[in-house]
């Protein structure tokens, strides 16, 4: 069966009335939960797990994927209203969308969100149908020295997100990398950094960071705001659409994030949230006004949410195709699929077609819904921001502690978020940027893991990142990108 | 539900005031389980949780809650249970490594095995295989041996960490057929996995169920497991011990346990496992737990004491030795 073939088979699998129904009801619960700082997929997806042993197999997984995409919709919306990424991965989203927001324009910020989201599944779509294969073996090829250069990259590429103080954000990149240390050291087993405290040896837990970083930190930001009670006009719905013009800034931007996204998406270990991340850098690298970037740019929406949407699609490529899960919340997916007799890898498009098929075309409908459902729904979103601020922030705060309590059922990561927050809140004070911090940390181990590891395997020698071609390929990029920066900066002085 | 749950607990601790500690009451269980588990939800180690106390909580009862508290490859879901307020009320299943390895690997574990721990019942055991690339010049296990003893390190193996299960059975084997291999950790079978077959790493250790599909697949081949007998699982697939120059008593297998705190009453360790017994010589509890790639084990609490002891003693020396390399 061919890419099209099995599409169109597995529309007649995701059209049936008991699995339509179960699709539509993961993604609303998606959105919702994407909404809600903390509050993730994950979390969502691990709760539902046992109930969906009273389904179809279709129904279950086609609910639970509804989940995670549908929450990437939902996370990017109070990043852009209130500052407070839903999801990690949308963290990045705040650093336009809440400008956008400030400046009134909250619903043009989201519709831009809503339509990148969608073009940015349906290309993760397309090249789920047409490329999965070639992905698949992609993703095989990559070693660990192909990995580790690729970040190498990802990292210098990304570092220049805020980049109008070079120094304060290399601060910030450099204490996420410091942040990511922390744990047990995969290679040697050594504890780094964990003072002894046994909940520390997993590492400092990612949505703890964040919902401290930006959540916690922003609340206590709007403390002595708490009285301004800026209640915004009533807005008419032409308001809430963007202008031709800025339309036309959409597109562009939205493909080069889809692109991105679905490639990363598609290595296991990468994930959406560096794809965000890679996006907005790439946008602010080729724009002809970098300086619009963190003041309100389209473009600093459109790519991000393009991005993380289209690698939330294509994160099924390694999962379905190889068996091999590219973050925590695949595992969980994985794990769905094997409690309902289905195992997936090599032999599940043989062995499963309807399962894999009527998976993929219901993420064409799901997303087809979603598209429908949070249109509508931008006005109300909007309407959130005339809640009282006394009201707003402390359920909020509850919901943080609620997520980020759900993700492992610990209250040592309660403390740690209140503590991060603090943190957040003095870095915000002297003009830090933390979504570097994030990237840091997300970047940071798996940069070391895989060096080492690709040392390790070379058997101590160097060599190995310039003698595999596509590790040597971005090696080389990498180093481009320092020298040209280099260059930039050297000028500016001269001309000084 | 904070609030009633402490309720709950201040009631509970109200009557245990009335009367004296130790003393078993008759009518346990009067209240819901907790079964912590420290591995998260979904996890093969939570799914055989829940294969168990499904019937469990029939037997006795009372409703059954699962605690997922995972982290430090399962260390902090048997603190939890051990810190958990009301001990007889709260349990745990755990993997083999927080009662026997872990005290050697995990600084500060907050508890002492012989001590705390009251063990009810081995659940399920599990082999692994031993896994290399369809295209690996030997076909069985002598001439992997051979291969491997060309000279140090001259094949790598992956592991899902330091202290794993796939890395202690590597480091066993290496020592009963006297040759050394590479160690490259990684963090999950998946990724072992896609090393092997993207020929990257040489071979690893695994559970057999997260290899049979790329076997099929024509991508791996497995060249010995680690039970002392074949496994369903693994049809066709040799047994290790005894073959290629390996003692007759090679064996290594990853296990599932149900334990209590050390406080629980006797009386109450004895019901659970002849419950327990009774679960796993189910048929259909034996197939679940087959599909999974587990082995429904059982026996007596005196078994697993054993059982416990005997790995301590065995993967013990096993890190001595890896200690003694670095």
């Amino acid at each position: 069966m061919s890419g099209w073939d099995g599409f169109l088979h597995g529309l007649s699998v995701a059209t049936q009335p008991g699995v339509l129904i179960y699709c539509a009801f993961g993604v609303v619960l998606g959105t919702f939960v994407g909404v809600l700082p903390g509050i993730g997929a994950m979390a969502t997806i691990s709760l539902l797990l046992p109930i969906t042993y009273y389904l179809s197999p279709e129904a279950a997984l086609v609910m639970l994927a509804g989940v995670y995409y549908g929450s990437q919709y939902g996370g990017a919306v109070a990043s852009i209203l209130l500052r407070l990424p839903g999801t990690p991965q949308s963290a990045v989203t705040t650093l336009d969308g809440y400008p956008l927001a400030q400046q009134g324009r909250a619903g043009v910020a989201l519709f831009t969100s809503m339509i990148s989201s969608f073009s940015g599944s349906m290309i993760g779509i397309f090249v789920l149908i047409v490329l999965s294969g070639a992905l698949a073996r992609a993703a095989i090829a990559f070693g660990a020295a192909e990995y580790a250069a690729m970040m190498i990259l990802g990292l210098v590429a990304a570092s220049t997100v805020g980049a109008k103080d070079p120094a304060k954000s290399l601060a910030m990149v450099v204490l996420g990398l410091i942040l990511g240390c922390v744990g047990t050291d995969v290679n040697s087993g050594v504890q780094r950094f964990t003072f002894g405290q046994t909940e520390l040896m997993d590492g400092i837990n990612l949505v703890a960071l964040a919902m401290g970083l930006f959540g916690v930190a922003e609340v206590i930001a709007n403390i002595h705001a708490a009285e301004r009670t800026g209640v915004p006009p009533r807005v008419a719905l032409r308001e809430l659409l963007p202008s031709r013009a800025e339309l036309r800034r959409i597109p562009f931007p939205a493909l080069r994030g889809a692109s991105l996204g679905s490639f990363f998406g598609a290595l296991p270990g990468t994930g959406s949230t560096i794809s965000s991340f890679l996006a907005y850098a790439a946008e602010r690298r080729i724009s002809r006004h970098p300086d619009r970037f963190g003041k309100g740019a389209i473009e600093g929406v459109a790519g991000p949410e393009a991005a993380n949407n289209a690698a939330a699609i294509s994160a099924f490529v390694p999962t379905l195709a190889l068996g091999i899960p590219g973050d925590p919340i695949m595992a969980l997916m994985l794990g769905a699929l094997v409690i309902h007799g289905v195992q997936p890898g090599p032999l599940m498009l043989e062995a499963r077609p309807d399962m894999f098929w009527g998976l993929i075309a219901s993420f064409g409908i799901g997303n087809l819904l979603l598209l429908i459902l949070n249109l509508p729904l931008i006005g109300i979103w909007v309407s959130m921001l005339r809640i009282p601020f006394r009201w707003l922030y402390p359920a909020i705060l509850i919901f943080v502690c609620l997520g980020v309590y759900s993700v492992r059922g610990s209250s040592f990561d309660m403390f740690a978020v209140a503590l991060i927050g603090l943190v957040g809140y003095a870095l915000s004070l002297a003009r830090f940027n933390p979504a570097l911090l994030l990237l840091g940390f997300v970047l940071g181990p798996l940069i070391e893991t895989n060096l080492r590891r690709a040392l390790l395997i070379a058997r101590g020698d160097p060599m190995v990142f310039l003698q595999r071609p596509l590790a040597a390929a971005f090696m080389i990029a990498a180093a481009g990108l320092i020298v040209m920066s280099l260059v930039q900066v050297i000028r500016r002085r001269m001309r000084a | 539900m904070i609030m009633s749950r402490r309720a709950a607990l201040l009631g509970a601790a109200a009557i245990s005031l009335c009367k004296p500690a130790m003393a078993q009451d008759a009518s346990w269980p009067s209240q819901p389980q907790h079964v912590f588990v420290g591995f998260p939800a979904g996890s093969s180690p939570d799914l055989l949780a829940r294969i168990v106390t499904e019937p469990l909580a029939d037997k006795l009862g009372q409703p059954i809650v699962i605690e997922n508290k995972p982290g430090a490859g399962g260390v902090i879901g048997v603190q939890q249970m051990l810190n958990a307020k009301d001990q007889q009320n709260t349990f745990a299943t755990t993997i083999n490594g927080p009662l026997t390895t872990a005290p050697r690997l995990t600084p500060n574990l907050g508890y002492d095995v012989a001590k705390d721990i009251a063990p009810v019942a081995l659940l399920a055991t599990s082999p692994l295989v031993l896994v290399v690339a369809a295209d690996f010049p030997a076909d069985d296990l002598a001439g992997f041996i051979k291969a491997a003893g060309k000279e140090p390190d001259a094949l790598a193996y992956g592991s899902v960490g330091k202290g794993s299960g796939a890395h202690l059975t590597a480091e066993l084997f290496s020592d009963r057929a006297g040759v050394e291999m590479l160690h490259i950790p990684f963090t999950s079978y998946a990724e072992v996995t896609t090393a092997i077959i993207g020929n990257e790493i040489d071979c690893g250790f695994m559970a057999p169920s997260a290899a049979m599909q790329y076997v099929q697949a024509g991508k791996l081949k497995i060249l010995g497991i680690t039970s002392e007998k074949p496994f369903a699982k693994a049809p066709g697939v040799p047994v290790m011990a005894g073959q290629a120059g390996l003692p007759d008593d090679f064996r290594a297998e990853l296990w599932n346990a149900f334990i209590a705190p050390a406080a629980t009453d006797p009386a109450v360790i004895k019901t659970l496992n002849t419950d327990i017994n009774a679960i796993l010589a189910d048929d259909a509890v034996q197939k679940r737990m087959l599909d999974m790639g587990w082995q429904a084990a059982g026996g007596s609490p005196e078994d697993l004491q054993k059982r416990i002891a005997q790995d301590t003693k065995v993967w013990g020396a096993v890190l001595d030795r890896i200690n003694a390399k670095q």
